[in-house]
């Protein structure tokens, strides 16, 4: 493709559409998914628009005026987009502009011209507002034309949700191809850092926002994504975190000044402002200051917190979010310990103990954040990242291309609900199960695995079962202890918990004769769309093999 | 997925009869499959949609 051509089609970027903050990213000439910068040099940008002096002002700018001009600033407005105002709550908006019910239609008033009255300005004008500044800045940090977008909403955003953004996005000249799920994307970060790497596994996503927390449990299968469970938390994030310190401070003025400066909407504002400042410092050292001059009543305030202290004012929230993981992983009706790996994203999940409590909940599990991972990505990036890569792989789609590819009629599958796999002697002698295609696989799927010839040689037997894994629970009596500290609660009885896989079903036995101490046995099973599943077994070398179908 | 994972154990020795005819016998169908939808992204995705709008099958798709 020469370089007029593309710059004529123009580039596809991935857009990650935040309630709080807003990214953009692209795939580099090397492959890379790379964030951009807008023009202030922020990658997270605030998704926030105000209005003053018949100006428009965006992100970082736009967010520093909900000091002095937060009536004509919109902020947390995307869970607005494609709701009916009887829908949404409103509570998160208190501080900036207040959504107003325009015929039906969630709207905003805002001076927009200096000296003009008030306009409506509908959600959706705002969102497309939102976009044009976003591929504005990233055609300018590109050089070329942006027209073309993939963009990440949560998982419970509805088809009118999606309808409308695809729609405000075309108001502002950009064609969205697909809008994809937060979760799937940021999975998606992750894969792509691995090579794409087919490993089946299990994922928890958590991703701890500004004002949300989602998790979702997603099964990978051969490197594609199944939803399991979501579970939402709409009054869980960053924002929570910032109102205990605000409220921590706000204690300590009251102390000196005999003043609250929560009660004053401006003060309140530069609090909040710098108690955020505070809270990120805390995710990278172990103590914040806070200064700001005139906070109240002329009063300046100075002050300091130590990150232990911010824990422990914290720990009903970081108890909420494990509550929120623990809940979606038994609506996915599996155990924690089926849980192989933890994404954690969202800019909270920056918060050294918010990992730690996921490490402490899964100990077995690779935690991906900053504090728990050394090679961790930005939480803050896997979305739009996800987006870049997604954009990187269509890019050449037509939307008829790309709309057929996600038509139910190939997206919806049949789905194994139980391990498929091998009967195994293990070094000891036992017999185990050795899953080749886990339950959660899409159908058709096949796998190979190679296996070892008894040690004697001879004829074997290749029984294929299906089954599933077992949780076991053991009780470890408390140990011996002294009459005085009976009431320790740490002399409970601890139950240790275990999984083991269980065959459930002789689905079929193959009899593969004269294998020879050393030879290699490869074992293949395909499990069909209709159900049924074709099998071999053969001598690795030879033309010796068995083949054989188990009926639907 | 053409490649095959290698595994350190070994298959069970069969001894005794063997009442089957050939060399494979059937026991019992795979336990009813739940439909699920599978996210339309990721590299891996975007080949079953391939495979699944051609008709094709893993190893036509191989070649
Ligand atoms: N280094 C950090 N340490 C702690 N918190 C951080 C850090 N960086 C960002 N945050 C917080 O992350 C939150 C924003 O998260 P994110 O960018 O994921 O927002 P979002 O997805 O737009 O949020 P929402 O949940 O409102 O949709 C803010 O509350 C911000 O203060
Ligand atoms: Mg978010």
């Amino acid at each position: 493709m020469s370089d007029t051509q593309e710059v004529e089609s123009g580039v596809v970027i991935g857009i990650a559409f935040g309630n709080t903050t807003s990214s953009i990213a692209y795939t580099s000439a090397d492959g890379k998914p790379e964030l951009i910068a807008n023009e202030e040099g922020d990658r997270q940008i605030p998704s926030v628009l105000s209005y003053l002096d018949s100006d428009e002002f965006h992100g970082g700018e736009a967010k520093a005026q909900l000091v002095r001009n937060h009536g004509n600033t919109v902020a947390y407005f995307r869970d607005f987009l494609g709701k009916k105002f009887s829908e949404i709550d409103p509570t998160n908006a208190h501080n900036s502009a207040h959504p107003i019910d325009a015929e039906g239609k969630v709207s905003f008033s805002v001076v927009e011209k200096a000296g003009k009255p008030a306009v409506n300005i509908t959600v959706e004008e705002i969102t497309a507002r939102h976009l044009r500044r976003l591929v504005s800045s990233a055609a300018d940090f590109l050089g070329k034309p942006v027209t073309k977008a993939i963009v990440t909403v949560p998982t419970d955003f509805t088809e009118a949700q999606r309808a409308a953004l695809t729609s405000a996005a075309l108001d502002a000249n950009i064609q969205i191809l697909q809008v994809i799920q937060e979760p799937v994307a940021e999975a998606l970060a992750y894969a792509a850092r691995d090579n794409f790497q087919t490993a089946d596994k299990v994922i928890l996503v958590a991703d701890i926002g500004g004002t949300r927390t989602d998790a979702t449990v997603v099964a990978v299968r051969g490197g594609m994504y199944t939803i399991l469970a979501t579970a939402h938390d709409y009054e869980l994030g960053g924002v929570r975190l910032d109102a205990t310190l605000v409220d921590h401070f706000a204690k300590e003025f009251i102390k000196k000044h005999k003043s609250d400066p929560r009660e004053n909407q401006r003060s309140l504002a530069k609090l909040k402002l710098e108690c955020e400042v505070v809270k990120r410092t805390l995710s990278i050292a172990t103590s914040a200051s806070i200064g700001i001059d005139s906070l109240c009543d002329g009063y300046d305030f100075h002050s300091t917190i130590n990150r232990f202290r911010y824990e422990t004012i914290g720990r009903p929230l970081f108890d909420q979010i494990i509550k929120l993981a623990e809940n979606v992983v038994s609506k996915a009706e599996i155990d924690l310990l089926d849980i192989d790996e933890v994404i954690l994203a969202g800019g909270s999940s920056h918060t050294p103990k918010i990992a730690q409590r996921f490490e402490s909940l899964f100990p077995n599990c690779t935690i991906h954040a900053p504090a728990t991972e050394t090679t961790a990505l930005n939480p803050s990036e896997l979305a739009a990242r996800g987006a870049a890569i997604q954009a990187s792989l269509v890019s050449e789609f037509d939307v008829e291309d790309i709309d057929q590819s996600t038509h139910p009629m190939v997206t919806v599958a049949p789905h194994l609900s139980k391990d498929i796999g091998v009967v195994i002697v293990a070094a000891d002698g036992t017999e185990t199960f050795q899953t080749l295609l886990p339950a959660q696989t899409a159908m058709p799927a096949r796998r190979a695995a190679e296996f070892n010839a008894p040690a004697e040689g001879g004829d074997v037997v290749i029984k294929f079962v299906e089954g599933g894994s077992v949780i076991k629970k053991e009780i470890i009596p408390p140990a011996p202890k002294d009459e005085d500290d009976s009431d320790d609660e740490e002399d409970e009885p601890e139950e240790v918990k275990s999984k083991e896989m269980k065959v459930e079903k002789l689905l079929a036995e193959a009899l593969l004769k004269g294998t020879e101490k050393g030879q290699k046995i490869e074992v293949t099973v395909q499990a069909l769309e209709a159900g049924e599943l074709n099998v071999t077994a053969r001598i690795v070398g030879t033309q010796n093999g068995v083949r054989g179908q188990v009926k639907a | 997925m053409a490649s095959s994972i290698k595994i350190d154990s070994a298959l069970p020795v069969f001894s005794g009869e063997w009442s089957a005819e050939g060399n494979f016998v059937s026991h019992a169908a795979i336990s009813a499959p739940v439909n699920r939808k599978l996210e339309p992204l990721g590299p891996h995705f975007l080949a079953h949609a391939r495979r699944k709008r051609h008709q094709r099958t893993f190893s036509e798709d191989d070649r």
